[in-house]
């Protein structure tokens, strides 16, 4: 199953009913899968932190919900997690890519890298780094927490895990079933667009 | 319109006073619209608060939710810090940008009398509405006295009568 498959499956046994994105492009598979659910309610945002408001929202609604962004997105949300959620102590679930690491070569990165995970510390928010497939199925446990230590939970997405081969374990075969104009167009995205 | 304003008005265990997050209090009430999609949901935003997240009326628009209407007050400064004038000088038409993002209904409501005319027709008609209710501002600061709660109890409080009203469950059975 592919990895965007899996990270979906266990967001459904969370329960999620509202999921508000706006995409990174390691994070934009999963948006994608998770916008083609009708059984979730899908709001694409104009900016991060109405994503963070919408969520915690839904938990007043006594809907279980999920926001999706990638590290510099995050990043612009602080004020807003703070204020609204550490202050009421509100939880919200954050899927977030781990942008900056080791073998993500992009030089406007560099700094979420290297800044993110101290700025949480700073905060007091916990988080879970997924690096693996296998490592998926902590998903729920991860929410649960979340739940309990009723304030903003980030659970990352690594390059490894969305990017690197371990995300098409069992669906290399439809890759390679796909016409070759569609590969080229893939790669011209990579190069050109990829964040 | 600040929170404390708002609570000295109505005092309701039906409303979440919302003191942080300047600007997102329009994302929460949609949050909080699309997940009790038949409760009616009604924003008190304010226009400085609008023009922190203006990006919430395209968010708004592109959702639909029948039960959310929006209304901004808006007096053109910053009221909370003394009456500071806002940007662009109240030379801003709310209403037109709403529109513009795709809200079906939005107008200005600039009298008292229009808005007592108006009020039944708003409260009656499908969201998502967009009203703008255009006040003057007061001179210096505001001497509300401030909320007589905060933070996580206003947070309970909310939670819990909106649970007893509308019979959801907010908080698990341990209470978180």
């Amino acid at each position: 199953m592919d990895v965007t498959a899996r990270i979906h499956e266990q967001l459904t046994k969370c329960g999620i009913k509202i999921a508000a994105s706006l995409p990174d492009d390691w994070v934009a598979p999963l948006i994608e899968r998770i916008a083609a659910d009708n059984q979730i309610r899908h709001v694409r945002v104009a900016r991060e932190a109405e994503a963070i408001a919408i969520c915690s929202g839904a938990f007043f609604g006594g809907v279980r919900s999920v926001a999706l962004m990638g590290a510099t997105g995050l990043l612009t949300c602080t004020g807003e997690l703070a204020t609204l959620n550490l202050r009421h102590q509100i939880p919200v679930f954050l899927i977030v890519s781990q942008r900056g690491s080791i073998d993500d070569h992009r030089i406007y990165q560099e700094v979420q890298g290297r800044r993110t995970l101290p700025l949480l510390q700073a905060y007091d928010f916990p988080y879970h780094i997924v690096d693996r497939p296998d490592e998926v199925n902590s998903i729920p446990d991860a929410f649960e927490t979340c739940r309990m230590q009723k304030r903003p939970f980030v659970l990352f997405l690594t390059r490894r895990l969305v990017k690197g081969r371990a995300r098409h374990e069992g669906a290399r075969r439809d890759r390679r079933s796909r016409p070759p104009s569609r590969r080229c167009g893939r790669r011209l995205r990579a190069r050109h667009g990829g964040q | 319109m600040a929170a404390n304003e708002w609570w000295a008005a109505t005092k309701s265990e039906d409303s979440f006073y919302m003191h942080g997050a300047m600007g997102f209090a329009a994302s929460f009430a949609l949050g909080l619209a699309l997940s009790l999609p038949q409760v009616p949901v009604w924003l008190i935003n304010a226009d400085g608060s609008l023009c922190m997240n203006l990006g919430c009326l395209l968010t708004e628009a592109s959702q639909a939710a029948s039960n959310l209407k929006h209304f901004v007050v808006a007096n053109g400064v910053y009221q909370t810090v003394g009456g500071l004038p806002m940007v662009n000088d109240g030379r801003t038409d709310y209403a037109a940008i709403a529109r513009a993002a795709g809200f079906p209904r939005a107008r200005t409501i600039e009298t008292l009398d229009d808005l007592e005319r108006q009020l039944p027709a708003i409260a009656a008609e499908d969201g998502p509405s967009f009203t703008v209710l255009r006040v003057e501002p007061e001179t210096g600061f505001l001497r509300t006295p401030p909320m007589t709660y905060e933070g996580p109890e206003m947070k309970y409080r909310f939670g819990r009568a909106l649970e007893r009203r509308f019979g959801i469950e907010v908080f698990g059975p341990q209470g978180y």
